[in-house]
């Protein structure tokens, strides 16, 4: 009997169809064999009974198709039927099914049009072939935040290298182009050697550069972006080969590139090559931090791989050059995690916000069927009694919690096409947000949401609906009373009331953190200060002493106006964050040794401190205006004043005074003397502490500074005034970006205030989602003790007794919940302390406000459903008995 | 005979006679098409090509369960039993069954 057993093995193996096959071929057999045992007995020959018995039989692969057919029809029919009675039961509760749906659209919308966010900043790679091996490439040394690296050491990296196919560099400069009618403003990538190989892409229209272009000295040759061809040559094929003017240079165009190379530089116009050699190739020059640089890896190669091949030759270098490398160390990072690290912390932490509140829309749905199943008992049991098997009405309910979960998945996916745009609107500016959009991935995300939550809350629902001899439940016809039922929902409504708290608390302290940076004293005046700018070409940067002459005549101008208490230019906007300190030296008095000195740089006009209300500490204004020496390069001429303020002098000059030393910028030169100490402000943030700063004193730092002025009345007020007078002055100027101070810092911090905004809203939704359901479960209680209630009420007992009692067990219920979901938030408030300014995650004021709110909100989520039970006629209830 | 009163057979008087073949007691395939062929004195015969298919309908219908047991001639053969659905099937149909027969004779009775 070897044959069987070998068939029985097999069984094992094999999934459902061939066992299926297995068996049926084991029961035909045995058929085949006890009808030929029987024709012998009834007297034919073996072979005469095996040939009839084979006849009649037929052919048995016919025979297992056939009856395998009755199974696999009925898969789907009992499907249909399934989905069939699942939308009669919508129909005939249009409000339960309505709630449900809703409540899992929210729940699912929210977490789909986050998940949008997440595919486009993490998920999805770069525009690039091959994305995932394009890396950040930096150097590291223990004395500067700097990352850049020198065009010589990348040099070197790229040659030495045994990891990378290729490793390029580049950074932007604004320029004047004046081939045209008007001088433009360009903004140009200097880029180094194998640019285009890096990314691996090529031009839409025309060539790479080619290796002569590449050479010192060779013809300079440009790569145009897709916008600056539309925009200058009206798309013109024929714009290849023309030439531009810029820097006293002609290049040739030798290529357009496509409209989707937004990258590195999103409003790049030319790309102009850098050959290495001359200048560049100096070993002094090592020292100098020019290049964002970025890497291709080679195929399989992995980043701590490249990251010990860099190491190696770092440690090469520091051996050849040890003045300028040897402290140096080289580091690998994948490049898409390093563009949006910005983002990283917010986008994560909305996911999370989402999750917890698809969570507890999950329990609310589960709650609530749970409660329907309840009613449906009876039903259950005539299922039952009619031959349907416990799987089997535990599929018809999972199908019909599966059926609402698919609507609300729709109705969650249209809310999330809405809260995307909303998104794109808002943050457009954050790094690739711009890219989110709703398509198959979100919707295929959408779908698995809805099965996910059809499991998590229908089929312990469905189980417990179906637990038990459903037969035997016919001889009940009241819903049972089970205080392990109610525990059960308690739970739930517990469980809800806990996840709501950690949201609100995280919003809570998002907002508290808004409300703190709003409070902060920048240390300068925001209120009353207009902000502009008055056009201007770059070509004015040839001339500096015009431009300079002409930026005062200007703030001359302004300061006329009556109603403008001062004027003053700045490069940079105060309290706007995101600038980078420099280093800057002493031109006498300090040693090698000593430390480096970094500071944040800032270029403003003397009369800065006047208009933005910046207290002098000691010693004196800026006097002397920059001496503005004939300079044709583009940058900033020799500033021979400058101030420092209060971090400065105590950090650097501990004990003694910094006036009356000279400092030089990066670029060198006599250096500007340091006449005065100004106070501390927040310049780098308001979220910033404030750091050592050098205030350069120089008006024109390059042609189109920022104009602030600190008007008398409301600063919006003045803005048709300094039009009216800037055109008497400059007819063929313009002015524009007139906004106020406040309105840029606002800008400024808008991550922070979205953040904010959409956590509240979430937490809002969840909290919602915890007071419905506490509700829902109080009210079921009331429900199913109404007879109770009559009979204590006919009894004597006080109205007023039994309210109390059920609204002290919602609120005890809410008070435990509301207790453990602070504990939570304290124990997992650090996933938050890298987005909060000026309160702890455990900051009293909120977690108080949070347990006010919940249990305020518990308290009227308790008592309504505790009135209605207690306004039971006693005579009514037993009359319905 | 068989073969032309196999083919015009009543539709559902297949299930019908399965369903009563296991009234008593749970039996084999080969056992069912046997007994039919016994009751009905050698003059119907149940084509074994459409038996199991039918079997496995019923299966599915809910009406029978099957189970591997050991046969008289000690090989192990799936056993078929009636369910209380496929019981009260059986009732149903046998009721509706009779009354149509003896309607049938009435009109077809020699006058």
């Amino acid at each position: 009997m070897s044959w069987w057993k070998a068939i029985g093995h097999r069984i094992g193996h094999f999934g459902r169809r061939s066992r299926f096959d297995a068996e049926m071929d084991i029961e035909l057999r045995f058929h085949l064999d006890s009808q030929i045992d029987d024709l012998e007995r009834a007297g034919l020959s073996h072979e005469g009974a095996v040939a009839q018995a084979r006849r009649r039989l037929g052919s048995r692969l016919r025979t297992i198709e056939d009856a395998r057919q009755a199974w696999q029809f009925r898969w789907i029919e009992r499907l249909a039927s399934n989905l069939r009675y699942a939308l009669r039961q919508c129909r005939k509760h249009p409000g339960f099914a309505a709630l449900v749906i809703l409540t899992l659209g929210l729940g699912i919308g929210a977490n789909s049009a986050v998940f949008a966010a997440v595919d486009a900043v993490f998920l999805r790679s770069l525009p690039f072939p091959e994305a995932d091996r394009l890396v950040h490439v930096y150097q590291r040394h223990p004395k500067t935040p700097l990352t850049q690296t020198a065009p010589a050491r990348l040099e070197d990296w790229n040659r030495l290298n045994h990891t990378f196919q290729a490793m390029t560099g580049f950074y932007a400069e604004d320029v004047s182009e004046t081939s045209g009618d008007l001088p433009e403003k360009l903004t140009q990538v200097w880029v180094a050697p194998r640019f285009l190989d890096v990314w691996g892409i090529t031009p839409a229209l025309g060539r790479d550069l080619s290796p002569d272009e590449l050479r010192e000295g060779g013809a300079p040759a440009v790569l145009i972006s897709d916008g600056f061809w539309r925009r200058r040559f009206a798309a013109d094929p024929g714009a290849v080969g023309r030439q531009l003017r810029i820097g006293g240079l002609s290049p040739t165009i030798v290529g357009v590139m496509p409209a989707t190379f937004q990258f590195p530089i999103r409003d790049a116009d030319v790309w102009w090559p850098v050959p290495f050699g001359g200048m560049w190739a100096q070993p002094r020059m090592r020292a100098a931090t020019v290049y964002f640089t970025v890497g291709r890896l080679k195929r399989g190669v992995s980043i701590a791989q490249a990251r010990a091949d860099l190491a190696t030759v770092q440690s090469q270098l520091a051996k050849t050059y040890p003045k300028t490398d040897a402290d140096l160390s080289a580091d690998v990072q994948p490049l898409d995690a390093e563009m949006v690290r910005p983002v990283r912390g917010s986008v994560w932490l909305m996911f999370g916000s989402a999750s917890v509140l698809l969570l507890i829309a999950c329990v609310n749905v589960a709650g609530l069927l749970l409660l329907r199943s309840i009613q449906r008992q009876h039903e259950m049991t005539i299922r039952a009694s009619l031959g349907g098997s416990r799987r089997e009405v535990v599929w018809q309910l999972l199908t019909e919690t599966g059926v609402l979960a698919v609507l609300g998945a729709g109705l969650g996916l249209a809310i999330a096409a809405a809260a995307t745009r909303t998104f794109r609107v808002f943050a457009g500016s954050l790094p690739r947000m711009d890219e989110i959009r709703i398509d198959w991935r979100i919707a295929l995300y959408a779908l698995a949401a809805a099965v996910t939550v059809t499991f998590v809350c229908g089929l312990w629902p469905a189980l417990r609906a179906t637990a038990g001899n459903l037969n035997l439940r016919l001889l009940r016809t009241a819903p049972r009373h089970g205080t392990g039922r109610h525990r059960l929902q308690w739970m739930l409504a517990g469980i809800q009331i806990s996840m709501a708290v950690t949201l609100l608390v995280a919003a809570g302290l998002l907002v508290r953190t808004l409300q703190e940076i709003g409070r902060v004293s920048p240390g300068f005046e925001v209120r009353s200060i207009l902000t502009f700018h008055v056009s201007a070409s770059y070509a004015e940067t040839t001339d500096y002493r015009r431009m300079t002459e002409r930026i005062d005549r200007t703030l001359d101008t302004l300061r006329a106006i009556p109603g403008v208490a001062a004027a003053t230019t700045v490069e940079a906007l105060p309290g706007i964050p995101g600038r980078a300190q420099r280093e800057v030296t002493l031109v006498e008095g300090r040693s090698e040794d000593q430390p480096k000195l970094f500071a944040d740089n800032r270029y403003v006009a003397g009369s800065y401190f006047e208009t933005l209300k910046i207290p002098l500490l000691s010693g004196d204004w800026c006097r002397q205006t920059a001496a503005v020496q004939a300079m044709s390069a583009p940058r900033p001429p020799m500033v021979q004043a400058a101030l420092v303020n209060r971090s400065f002098a105590n950090v650097y000059f501990s004990g003694s005074s910094p006036i009356g030393h000279r400092l030089v910028d990066a670029g060198g030169g006599p250096g500007a003397l340091i006449s005065g100490i100004v106070a501390d402000t927040r310049e780098q943030g308001l979220n910033a502490p404030p750091g050592p700063t050098v205030y350069w004193c120089f008006s024109a730092p390059g042609p189109t500074p920022f104009f602030l002025i600190r008007t008398i009345g409301d600063p919006a007020a003045i803005a048709g005034t300094v039009r009216r007078k800037m055109k008497e002055l400059e007819p063929a100027r313009a002015v524009y970006g007139l906004t106020p101070l406040e309105e840029h810092l606002d800008e400024a911090y808008r991550e922070n205030g979205l953040r904010a905004v959409i956590v509240a809203g979430f937490s809002i939704s969840a909290v919602l989602l915890a007071l419905i359901g506490l509700y829902g479960t109080l009210g079921y209680l009331v429900d199913t003790r109404r007879r109770e209630v009559g009979v204590r009420l006919a009894l004597g007992a006080l109205r007023q007794h039994i309210i109390g009692r059920f609204f002290a067990q919602g609120l005890v219920v809410a008070t435990i919940a509301c207790a453990i979901g602070l504990g939570v938030s304290v124990l997992f408030g650090r996933l938050l302390s890298g987005m909060l300014y000026g309160v702890s995650t455990a900051d009293p004021t909120t977690l108080g406000f949070v347990a006010v709110i919940i249990l305020g909100g518990a308290g009227i989520a308790s008592l309504v459903p505790s009135v209605r039970g207690a306004r039971v006629e006693a005579v009514q209830v037993l009359r319905d008995e | 005979m068989p073969e032309s009163l196999q083919r015009d057979l009543l539709p559902g008087t297949l299930y019908m006679m399965i369903l009563r073949t296991l009234q008593d007691e749970p039996l084999h395939g080969y056992a069912i098409a046997k007994r039919i062929r016994e009751w009905s004195r050698g003059d119907l015969e149940i084509d074994d090509g459409s038996l199991y298919p039918a079997l496995n309908r019923m299966l599915v219908k809910g009406w029978l369960k099957a189970d591997w047991g050991t046969s008289e001639n000690n090989r192990s053969a799936r056993f078929y039993r009636l369910t209380a659905s496929g019981r009260k099937q059986l009732e149903q149909e046998s009721t509706t069954f009779k009354r149509m027969v003896r309607s049938i004779q009435l009109v077809m009775a020699d006058r």
